[in-house]
């Protein structure tokens, strides 16, 4: 999509079902340990106040489409942003410590705009209007091109997180692949 | 980590007399007429009444929840829609009613499509072989309003909650986000999942009945009148009576360690028959699985129903078997001390 843009290959890890509330999580995923998606490819452009950051990754099986199902779940990357300077990455946040994130979903053609403070606590909303995706499934990866527009927080400390959701192993939730720490975009 | 779960003020809760539910569906069908005929819950059945010995609904649910047998969590599963519950079937009705009769092309009507299961899909099959041990009996469930909801404990981002003032549990849609950890979890597979606003769908027990005294949409229209409805805490009602004092309504599956405030009272049965014919003694259902499915405290409450049924058989009083009678309706229901259920 990007033709001018480099790439660098991210590892992605589990995150860890332990972390999740509730007492079933924790419990029934116990084994799954492994990402999914074990890495992900990340380019990022920077024009002004814009972001131009476009996703690569494996998914032999993709999950375009759920609807009139009751056991699918669909393929789903974000990119997450701090909103203060210690807003931790793993539990999406904290109580003061907001994180905000860009999350697109294969089976719908919008962004959703998301905000969390700790983890159960994320709330979506629609994302500003200039915002958009571009997505493709070629060759057994996805290629996700994200244009976003003027988003504060990003421009301010130009560090992100990454997760996928891999629809076919059930990712869904808590329960996705996720950059071990944020990544610093320039 | 576990979520700490309030103890509500007061519970309501269901019993039903097995040996009463006659599998006519009314059930069912009201409670689908109230809440969820809509495309997304369409297969949906909050309330179904299943045959037993079966597979049940949706199919094998008793081994896919997310409880051991011990009590333990374990990884549940998401039923398929078309394997375990059984998509809504649209039926051929155009083409029925347009047939063409002088032409002698007769079009059935039947489903579209080939359905591989559905709810009912072994209705009446059952166990056993005729005549001599031949046996099945309905079985209507709904969502337990578990004391410990294993729905509850799964949900990430705590949208199910416990009524302060009833203990119902109910799934606020607006928080939810469709991630299906409850469905997984619940071992009695009551919860559901609406695939086309993406969110969890529950029994409500019809709450806003429940709010103005009257008992829930599946027990009012049941012709049987085998369910009864009330508080646990109220020592004049009928489930305290059933569940406290006879103790001859018990739950499903209590090894699964969530306090269900659903009750049934156990199906009796005649007796098997021997090579000749002749009765043995033993009952046509196995107590063995009836305690597969309500644990150890099916032998008494069998027991007790036995001995009360024997005392009115000899002319003696017996407030269980008028309970269970149900002569009066008004007193299968009793809601509120100041607001009773009025036929």
């Amino acid at each position: 999509m990007a033709g001018d843009m480099s790439f660098e290959t991210l590892a992605l890890i589990g995150a860890p079902p332990a972390m999740q509330p509730g007492g079933y999580i924790p419990e029934a995923y116990k084994a799954r340990q492994q990402a999914g998606t074990p890495a992900v490819d990340l380019g990022a452009k920077q024009q002004g106040d814009d972001w131009v950051i476009e996703l690569r990754w494996d998914c032999p099986n993709p999950v375009k489409t759920v609807t009139g199902e009751t056991d699918l779940f669909t393929d789903a990357a974000a990119i997450m942003v701090p909103g203060t300077t210690s807003a931790p990455w793993l539990t999406m946040g904290a109580p003061d410590h907001p994180v905000e994130a860009a999350l697109w979903r294969a089976d719908q053609n919008k962004l959703l705009h998301m905000r969390a403070e700790g983890l159960g606590t994320m709330h979506r909303s629609e994302p500003p209007a200039p915002w958009s995706t571009r997505s493709a499934w070629e060759n057994g990866r996805w290629h996700l091109q994200y244009t976003l527009v003027n988003w504060s927080p990003l421009n301010q400390f130009q560090r992100i997180g990454v997760a996928i959701w891999r629809g076919e192993n059930q990712d869904r939730g808590g329960l996705k692949s996720v950059t071990d720490g944020w990544i610093t975009v320039k | 980590m576990k979520y700490e779960i309030a103890k509500p003020d007061r519970q309501v809760a269901m019993v039903m007399d097995l040996n009463k539910c006659l599998g006519c569906h009314t059930c069912s069908v009201a409670c689908k007429k109230m809440w969820n005929s809509d495309a997304g819950t369409d297969y949906s059945y909050w309330n179904n009444v299943e045959t037993l010995p079966g597979k049940g609904f949706p199919k094998h649910w008793q081994e896919i929840g997310g409880r051991t047998d011990e009590g333990e969590i374990k990884r549940g599963k998401v039923p398929n829609l078309d394997s375990e519950y059984g998509r809504a079937w649209e039926f051929n009705h155009k083409s029925v009613i347009a047939t063409d009769a002088a032409s002698g092309d007769k079009e059935w009507l039947k489903p579209k499509g080939n359905p591989k299961w559905g709810p009912n899909w072994d209705e009446d099959e059952g166990a056993g072989n005729y005549p001599q041990d031949n046996h099945y009996f309905y079985m209507p469930r709904l969502c337990n309003h578990c004391t410990e909801p294993a729905c509850l404990d799964a949900c990430p981002r705590q949208s199910i909650y416990k009524r302060k003032e009833d203990g119902i549990v109910l799934v606020d849609q607006d928080k939810c986000h469709g991630y299906r950890f409850c469905v997984e979890a619940c071992p009695y597979k009551k919860m559901y999942y609406d695939y086309q606003r993406q969110v969890a769908a529950k029994c409500i027990f019809c709450m806003p009945r429940i709010e103005e005294g009257v008992a829930p949409a599946c027990a009012r229209q049941c012709p049987g009148r085998l369910r009864f409805v009330g508080f646990r805490d109220d020592p004049s009602g009928p489930i305290w009576k059933l569940v406290e004092k006879h103790k001859v309504a018990i739950p499903l599956h209590p090894q699964f360690g969530l306090g269900p405030n659903v009750f049934y009272v156990p199906p009796m049965s005649p007796e098997q028959l021997d090579a000749q014919g002749r009765p043995t003694g033993e009952p046509r259902i196995p107590l063995a699985y009836l305690e597969s499915l309500f644990g150890p405290d099916v032998k008494r409450a069998l027991s007790t129903l036995e001995t009360e049924r024997n005392k009115r058989k000899r002319g003696e009083a017996s407030e269980l078997m008028d309970i269970l009678i149900a002569y009066n309706w008004n007193d299968n229901f009793k809601l509120d001390a100041t607001a009773r259920e009025v036929i």
